[in-house]
């Protein structure tokens, strides 16, 4: 499989932030990343992808939490496989798994305290600076003496952001940080991301379309352990140009189709439905004929 | 910055001197050396004039940021009378928050430890005196009575220290791993912490029974013996794999000399040689697979 870069040009790869080859990863029979080649940029990508497609194992492998069978990845030049560079790597890093796990005696505070050390930041008075300082990006200024607990999913989901965001890293690894978040608490997401300073790498998985077309300038889909796609959103939805139409019946030849909110049927497919009106693609129309193309596959 | 204090014309007074504005301003932007702040705030809780001044100086972006930070700062755990005295006898205080998210460590845990001990304990007294009376035998020489002990005993300090380092057991271990503080500094803290509170009941339940004086300190050594096999073996197999095997290793000769010959043989004179040499074995292994251990934990 050929290298897909992400930011095409050849100046942006020599300097990319990110440089994988070649990546695999296995769990018993399950293949979960096959020879996965991809370069990042700074500012945001976004995975794209099913449950079980590699993405999770793909950023937990960027967040040097897990270790590939075979392929070779550069963090910002460096080695992760080296334990002094992984060490190196990690100093940048911010991380959000795609479940949090704290101990439940935690405060919002005590728990933002407790990673600020493990992200080496010692000094009691500028781990509470940090604290501080990421409590009021997500908005949470009140909460510190709050147990984790008693928060709603949303206000967790907060948190977990938050503490990925102490210290400032280069390098954000964001796997599904939308979930469980409302319609406004996704805007404000998408508002935080935007305006980070330092132009950090970003890279965060999603099942939301419209996160990605909202605020990622580069979108990778993953199918199967491998790379699908990697490109613009534009270039995304541009590839289901053609195959996206609507009709006011159903058509049973359609690879998908659903009714929209103007009491359409939308059809994505090979073949466009009897009187059916050809429609603009949107993310979400790629995604999806891309998803279909690799579940024939 | 060593300003002339109280020598301005301004603001204009009415009556006796007041702060200059260029004081004022030091003052407020957080410029001034301890003794003129000392000084100025001194006067300051005096007069109303200089106050109305000093407001003018102030960043409310910089105070607003400032009252999150000691906002925070009382939100942030840390006056408990246990913190307070570890601090005294010299942990550092980023140490201390680790240790807080230990499981073993936590009241409740060592509470079912001091239960469980509590159980073997009171079992192996009740047998103690009811034995005697019945079948004429001492106590003392009937060292079966100690079995529930020597097999519970180390055991339960293993589970401790497993607490400390499996995965399935911290359940913030992924941020833990991808995090740049030492992974083996801070499962080594951890492991050594949950050793040593775990070992404290043991030994005081060991003082009870009715066994050897020497009995309390017998206990160490294959505790220690145990914890350091795990962690060795989690070098190779995966962390709940190495604590199961290391428990069997336990349990079986304790078992088995149980049923043929003598518990207490398990921490006699060849029961200690054995766990010292697995015990220096074991460490040896976690230092040449210390890379290994780390991306096992992760893995």
């Amino acid at each position: 499989m050929g290298e897909l870069i992400v930011n095409g040009s050849t100046s942006a790869r020599d300097e990319a932030a990110v440089r994988v080859g070649g990546l695999s990863r296995r769990y018993g029979e399950i293949r979960a990343l096959d020879a996965v080649d991809l370069t990042l940029d700074r500012g945001i990508t976004g995975l794209l992808g099913p449950n079980g497609a590699g993405k999770t194992t793909l950023l937990s492998i960027l967040a040097t939490v897990n270790e590939p069978d075979a392929g070779d990845i550069k963090i910002f030049g460096l080695n992760p496989k080296i334990h002094a560079e992984r060490v190196q790597i990690r100093r940048q890093l911010g991380f959000l798994p795609q479940e949090l796990g704290y101990h439940r005696h935690f405060t919002v505070a005590g728990f933002l305290d407790y990673v600020a050390i493990l992200k080496e930041i010692v000094d009691r008075r500028r781990r509470a600076e940090e604290v501080a300082r990421v409590l009021a990006t997500v908005g949470m200024e009140g909460f510190g003496r709050r147990r984790i607990r008693t928060l709603s999913g949303g206000f967790r989901q907060r948190l977990a952001i938050a503490q990925s965001l102490l210290g400032s890293p280069e390098l954000l690894v964001l796997d599904e940080p939308t979930a469980g978040l409302d319609t406004e608490q996704r805007l404000r997401f998408r508002e935080l991301l935007s305006n980070l300073p330092g132009d950090p790498v970003i890279v965060l998985s999603t099942h939301q379309a419209d996160d990605i077309a909202a605020i990622c300038p580069r979108v990778v889909v993953v199918l199967d352990g491998r790379i699908a796609f990697a490109g613009t959103p534009t270039a995304l939805a541009d590839t289901a140009a053609g195959h996206v139409w609507t009709a006011t019946q159903r058509d049973e030849r359609a690879h998908m189709s659903w009714r929209d909110g103007d009491n359409q049927w939308r059809h994505i497919g090979d073949l466009p439905p009897t009187g059916s009106v050809t429609a603009t693609p949107t993310v979400e129309d790629g995604y999806l004929l891309l998803s279909h193309a690799g579940g024939k596959r | 910055m060593t300003p002339e204090l109280f020598d301005g014309p301004e603001p204009a007074p009415s009556a006796g001197w007041h702060a200059p504005v260029t004081v004022l301003a030091s003052y407020a932007a957080g410029d001034l050396g301890n003794t003129y702040v000392w000084s100025i705030e001194a006067h300051l809780s005096d007069c109303a004039l200089c106050r109305g001044q000093l407001s003018v100086h102030t960043d409310n972006e910089r105070l607003a940021r400032n009252r999150s930070v000691v906002l925070a700062m009382a939100a942030i755990p840390g006056a408990r009378w246990p913190r307070r005295l570890a601090r005294r006898l010299g942990l550092p205080d980023h140490v201390l928050v680790l240790l807080s998210a230990t499981s073993s460590l936590r009241r409740s845990w060592l509470l079912s430890v001091v239960a469980v001990l509590g159980v073997v304990t009171g079992e192996s007294l009740l047998v103690h005196a009811l034995w005697p009376h019945h079948a004429g035998i001492a106590a003392y020489s009937e060292p079966a009575v100690l079995a529930p002990l020597l097999l519970v005993g180390p055991l339960l300090v293993l589970v401790g220290v497993a607490a400390a380092f499996v995965p399935s057991l911290d359940p913030g271990y992924r941020l833990a791993v991808a995090a740049p503080f030492s992974s083996l500094t801070l499962l080594l803290v951890r492991a050594v912490s949950a050793l040593t509170a775990a070992l404290i009941p043991l030994a005081c339940a060991a003082v009870v029974v009715p066994g050897p004086r020497w009995l309390p300190a017998a206990l160490l050594l294959p505790s220690l013996a145990l914890c350091a096999f795990a962690l060795a073996a989690a070098t190779v197999v995966g962390p709940t794999a190495a604590v199961v095997t290391s428990g069997a290793m336990w349990a079986l000769p304790v078992a088995w000399l149980t049923v043929t010959q003598s518990p207490l043989e398990s921490v006699e004179a060849h029961g200690q040689s054995l766990c010292a040499v697995v015990a220096v074995a074991a460490v040896a292994v976690v230092f040449a697979r210390r890379d290994r251990l780390e991306m096992r934990w992760a893995s």
